[in-house]
C-alpha cells in the first residue's frame, strides 16, 4: 500500500516536472505559461461540471489503462489497446445493427459481450503468436493497431456507411437512442457501474487471486516461475486476452454511449493514453484510476487551451508526450541505477 | 630476493568501499618477485577485490599500489597492463564465438589489420611456445575449460607479463586438471613470472605456493609468509577465524580443502536398504538441450535418506539431468518413478505435488525473482500446488512466510523487502525455506553452496542433512569434490552426459577425478 503511494507521489513529482516544461516551451515559442496552466486546473479541475467531463474521459480511459496494466504485470507489452479498442467497437457496432429492433435488454449485453470477445481476439493472435513463436508482442499489437484503424475506416465507408452523412469524416449509422447508455456528454449511473465493477474484479484478481500473484512474478523473472513448475502460457494468453477483453470493453461504451456511432479514426490516442495512465500508475489498479481522472482532466482542459492559453487545443498532445517521456525516463532511469548498484556489489 | 629488487607489488593501506560494504580494510602488503605467492580467504573474504584493485579495474577509496617499485595511477587498466600485471579472471572473459587467434589479438593488443591465417600463424607459435596444446582457429566455444583456461593464461602472457594474477583458477577444473595447470604455473615461475594464485583449497594452496597470505572480511590477517612455516591446520583456523557456530573436524577439512586425497569421512547416514527408492531413473535419455550435453542412458536410483552427489567437470550434463528431472528438458527414452510413481511424462507442477524441489543452480535467476518481495518468491511453490483462480490471503502469506524466514534463520527487515536486497547466503536460505518443506520428498540441490561464505555453507550442509534424517531423497550437484565427498553417501561422477563412475565411501580422489577426465571408466 505504502508503496504504491509512494510511486503515485513519484509519478505526481514527474508530471509537474513535465508541465513545467511544456510550459517553458510554450513561452519561448510566445504563449503565455500562467494562462496555460490556468487553462489546464480551469479545464480539468475547477470549472462548473469538470468532475463529469474528466469521468466522461476518464472511465473508458481507466478501463483499457486496467486491461494495459494487466498485460504489462505479466510481462507482455501489448501496446495494441488501440486496435483492440476499435475491433471491440466494431464488433459492438456489428451486433446492434445485427439485432436492430430487438429491446434493449436484449441488445446491450450482447454488444457488450460482441465488444469484449472482439478485443480479446484483436489481443488473442499476437498473444499466440508470441507464446508459441516467440514473435514479439511489441510488433505485433502496433501492427494490429494500424490493421483496426482500417478496418474501421472500411466498416464505416462499406458495411454499416451512414448514407445519409454529411460529413467529411466517415462513419456508421447512428444507434437507435434506445441502445445508448449515456447521452452524448458520456456520463451515466450504467458507465460508472461498469467502471467500478472492472476495477473491484481486476483488483481482485490481481491481488488475490494465485494468478494475480504468479504473473506479477512472471513478469519480473518468467525463468524463476518456470522452475517452480508454472505453465507461463497460461499466465501469459489469460493476460492477452483479459487486456483486449478490457480494451473492446472501453470500445463498446464509447460507441453506446458518447459517440452513438463509429467513426473512422475516433478517439485516435486513446490506447496510447491508456498505456501512459497505467505507467504513470505503476501498473496498479488503484493508481490507473487516480491516474485515469488526472488524463481524463487533461483531455477535457482540451478544449479551453485555445480559449484561454490561445493554444491550439492540440497543445494536450504536447503535454501528454513530455509526461509520457518523463515517465518511460523515469523507468528507465531506475532500471539503470539498479543495474549499476548490482554490478558495484557483484 | 636481493637487496636491490624492489618488491614487484606493493599495496599500501588499500581500502574499497561499495556503498556501506567495505569489501578490503587497510589492506598493506608486498609480493617479492619471481615466486608464486597465494591469497586465501572465504567467500566475500575480499580475494577477488584484491586482484581487480592490482590489476588496475577497481579505484581503492583510499591507499596506493605500487608495482616494481613504481606507483600505479588509481584504477588505470592500461597502466597495470603497462607495467606488466595480467589478470585471468574467475569467469572467463574469451568471447565465446572468436577463434583463439581472434580472442588473443583483440584481448591483448588488439587494432590493426590482419588475415585471419597471418593471425592464427601468429599466434599458434606463441601456443606451441607455451606448450598449450590448443589450435588456433578453433573457437572459444568449441574448447573444453581446461583449454579455455590455458588460452586466457597464454592471452595474459602476450605481452611480457611481470604478474599474473590466477582468480580461482582451479574452480572449473578437475584434480588432474588443477595439476596440469600447476606444472604450468611453475614453468612460468621458472621463466621468471611472478604469481599470484587466488585459491579456496588449503590442499592447493601448500602444493604449489611460496607464501600465503589470508584474507578475511577484507582485511588482511596473516602473510605473506612462507608455505613451508604453516600447516594445513593453523591455515584453515585463520581462514575461518573465531566461527560462530561449532564446525566439526570434517566440515572444517572439507569447508577449506585441506582434507587428505582419501577421504574416509562417512557421513551420518540414515538410508534404509530395504525401503523402495525415491527417484529411480532407467535408462534416461534426453532431447540435446542447448545447456549441456544430452543425458545418454543415465540410470540412478536414490533411496529414502540418502545423499547422493553428482560430481564432474562442469558443463557434463548435470545441467542438463537437474532439467530433466524437473521436466523442463525432453526426456526421449527411458522411465523416471518419483516415490514409487511414474512420473516421466508428467509436468513439473505435478512431479512438485509428488514432493519433488529444486534448489536450482542460478540462485537469482531461477530460483529467485530477485525485484520480487521476499513473501511472493516464498509463496510462488505452494501457489502453484493449487489452480491459478485460486482465491490468496495475502496477510496469511505474509505471516507464513515470516515465521518459515524466522526459522530458517534468515536476516531480513520486512517480508515485503526484494528478494535483491539479501545476501547471497540469506538469499539461498529463503529458498531453502521454501524448497525444504515438510512434505518434500526428493530435494535436488544444484551447486547449493557456490559463491556462499563458511557459515552459510555449514549452514546448507546442515540442512541436507535434517532432510536426510527426515528420509528425504537428496541429489546434491556441486563442482566442489570436497563437498562432495564430506556429505555424500554416494558419489556418481558426469561426463558427456553419462554416468561415468559410481562410488561409496571411503572416496579416494584420485579415482573420482580420473573418472571426471574419462581416463578410467569404474564400474
Amino acid at each position: 500500500m505504502t508503496d504504491s503511494l509512494v510511486s503515485i507521489a513519484r509519478a505526481l513529482v514527474f508530471i509537474v516536472v513535465a508541465l513545467v516544461l511544456c510550459a517553458v516551451i510554450f513561452s519561448i515559442a510566445g504563449f503565455s505559461a500562467e494562462l496555460m496552466f490556468s487553462a489546464i486546473l480551469d479545464g480539468a479541475f475547477l470549472r462548473n461540471g469538470a468532475l463529469n467531463h474528466a469521468l466522461r474521459w476518464g472511465l473508458p480511459l481507466f478501463i483499457t489503462a486496467v486491461g494495459v496494466a494487466i498485460s504489462f504485470r505479466a510481462g507482455y507489452f501489448n501496446i495494441g489497446a488501440q486496435g483492440q479498442f476499435y475491433v471491440g467497437a466494431i464488433c459492438a457496432a456489428f451486433v446492434a445493427e445485427w439485432t436492430s429492433g430487438a429491446p434493449a435488454f436484449v441488445v446491450i449485453p450482447l454488444c457488450f459481450l460482441a465488444g469484449m470477445i472482439g478485443g480479446a481476439l484483436w489481443a488473442l493472435w499476437p498473444g499466440l503468436l508470441r507464446l508459441r513463436s516467440g514473435a514479439d508482442e511489441v510488433i505485433t499489437t502496433l501492427m494490429g493497431n494500424f490493421l483496426a484503424g482500417l478496418l474501421l475506416v472500411y466498416v464505416t465507408s462499406g458495411p454499416l456507411k451512414d448514407q445519409s452523412g454529411s460529413g467529411q469524416q466517415a462513419s456508421s449509422r447512428p444507434l437507435d437512442a434506445a441502445y445508448r447508455i449515456s447521452n452524448s456528454l458520456g456520463v451515466s449511473p450504467t458507465i460508472i457501474a461498469i467502471a467500478v465493477i472492472v476495477g473491484l474484479s481486476m483488483w481482485l484478481l490481481v491481488n488475490r487471486t494465485s494468478f494475480g500473484m504468479m504473473s506479477g512474478l512472471a513478469g519480473r523473472n518468467p525463468t524463476m516461475v518456470t522452475w517452480q513448475g508454472a505453465k507461463l502460457w497460461k499466465v501469459g494468453l489469460a493476460s492477452f486476452i483479459i487486456s483486449g477483453a478490457l480494451a473492446g470493453l472501453a470500445g463498446t461504451i464509447e460507441l453506446m454511449g458518447p459517440n452513438g456511432r463509429l467513426a473512422s479514426g475516433f478517439l485516435p490516442a486513446h490506447g496510447f493514453t491508456a498505456i501512459l495512465i497505467a505507467l504513470v500508475a505503476n501498473l496498479s489498479i488503484l493508481g490507473s484510476a487516480v491516474a485515469a481522472l488526472f488524463f481524463g482532466g487533461l483531455a477535457s482542459a482540451a478544449l479551453y487551451l485555445p480559449v484561454i492559453a490561445g493554444l491550439p487545443s492540440s497543445a494536450i498532445d504536447i503535454i501528454n508526450a513530455a509526461i509520457a517521456l518523463f515517465i518511460t525516463a523515469r523507468s528507465q532511469l531506475i532500471d539503470r541505477i539498479m543495474r549499476f548498484r548490482s554490478r558495484a556489489n557483484g | 630476493m636481493s637487496e636491490t629488487t624492489p618488491p614487484v607489488l606493493d599495496c599500501h593501506d588499500v581500502t574499497v568501499r561499495f556503498g556501506d560494504v567495505v569489501a578490503l580494510s587497510d589492506v598493506s602488503i608486498s609480493f617479492a618477485s619471481g615466486a608464486i605467492h597465494a591469497v586465501v580467504g572465504q567467500n566475500g573474504a575480499g580475494k577477488t577485490t584484491f586482484a581487480r584493485v592490482i590489476a588496475g579495474l577497481i579505484d581503492p577509496d583510499e591507499g596506493s599500489v605500487r608495482i616494481s617499485g613504481r606507483d600505479m595511477p588509481k584504477g588505470s587498466v592500461n597502466d597495470a597492463r603497462r607495467a606488466g600485471v595480467e589478470l585471468v579472471h574467475q569467469n572467463f572473459a574469451l568471447p565465446p564465438s572468436f577463434t583463439v587467434a581472434e580472442a588473443m589479438q583483440f584481448g591483448g593488443a588488439g587494432g590493426k589489420l590482419y588475415t585471419r591465417s597471418q593471425l592464427e600463424r601468429r599466434w599458434q607459435a606463441h601456443l606451441d611456445a607455451l606448450n598449450i596444446n590448443v589450435k588456433a582457429g578453433q573457437r572459444i566455444r568449441d574448447l573444453p575449460v581446461e583449454s579455455q583456461q590455458s588460452v586466457e593464461i597464454a592471452r595474459a602472457l602476450v605481452t611480457d607479463a611481470k604478474l599474473l594474477i590466477l582468480d580461482e583458477p582451479t574452480a572449473v577444473l578437475s584434480p588432474e586438471g588443477t595439476e596440469k595447470l600447476f606444472e604450468r604455473i611453475r614453468h612460468l615461475k621458472s621463466a621468471g613470472v611472478t604469481i599470484i594464485l587466488i585459491l579456496h583449497k588449503i590442499r592447493e594452496v601448500l602444493a604449489i605456493a611460496d607464501t600465503v597470505s589470508v584474507l578475511r572480511g577484507g582485511k588482511l590477517v596473516e602473510g605473506p609468509v612462507a608455505c613451508s612455516g604453516i600447516d594445513a591446520d593453523k591455515l584453515s583456523e585463520l581462514i575461518i577465524g573465531p566461527s560462530a557456530r561449532p564446525l566439526d573436524e570434517d566440515d572444517r577439512a572439507a569447508l577449506t580443502g585441506s582434507a587428505s586425497l582419501l577421504h574416509t569421512h562417512v557421513g551420518a547416514s540414515a538410508q534404509d536398504g530395504a525401503a523402495p527408492p525415491i527417484l529411480d531413473m532407467k535408462s534416461v535419455s534426453s532431447a540435446p538441450d542447448g545447456d549441456g550435453p544430452p543425458l545418454a542412458d543415465v540410470s540412478l536410483a536414490i533411496r529414502p535418506g540418502e545423499i547422493v552427489g553428482v560430481a564432474g567437470v562442469e558443463g557434463n550434463g548435470q545441467r542438463t539431468l537437474v532439467r530433466a528431472l524437473s521436466a523442463l528438458a525432453e526426456v526421449q527414452s527411458g522411465t523416471i518413478a518419483l516415490d514409487g510413481k511414474q512420473v516421466t511424462t508428467m509436468p513439473l507442477q505435478g512431479r512438485r505435488i509428488a514432493g519433488l524441489r529444486v534448489i536450482p543452480f542460478e540462485r537469482n535467476v531461477e530460483g529467485l525473482s530477485l525485484t520480487s518481495s521476499l513473501w511472493e518468491n516464498w509463496s510462488a511453490r505452494k501457489l502453484l500446488q493449487g489452480s491459478l483462480l485460486s482465491w490468496i490471503r495475502p496477510s496469511a502469506l505474509r505471516s507464513e512466510c515470516k515465521s518459515a524466514l524466522d526459522t530458517w534463520d534468515v536476516r531480513y527487515a520486512t517480508v515485503a523487502q526484494r528478494a535483491g536486497s539479501l545476501s547471497g547466503g540469506n538469499a539461498q536460505k529463503v529458498i531453502l525455506s521454501r524448497e525444504m518443506d515438510e512434505d518434500a520428498r526428493l530435494i535436488i540441490a544444484a551447486q547449493p553452496t557456490r559463491g556462499l561464505d563458511i557459515g552459510a555453507t555449514a549452514f546448507v550442509w546442515d540442512a541436507l542433512d535434517k532432510a536426510r534424517r527426515r528420509k528425504c531423497g537428496i541429489l546434491l550437484i556441486s563442482s566442489d569434490l570436497d563437498e562432495i565427498m564430506d556429505i555424500c553417501d554416494r558419489v556418481v561422477v558426469m561426463l558427456s552426459g553419462r554416468i561415468a563412475g559410481t562410488f561409496e565411501p571411503p572416496y579416494d580422489i584420485a579415482r573420482i577425478g580420473a573418472a571426471m577426465t574419462g581416463v578410467a571408466h569404474d564400474r
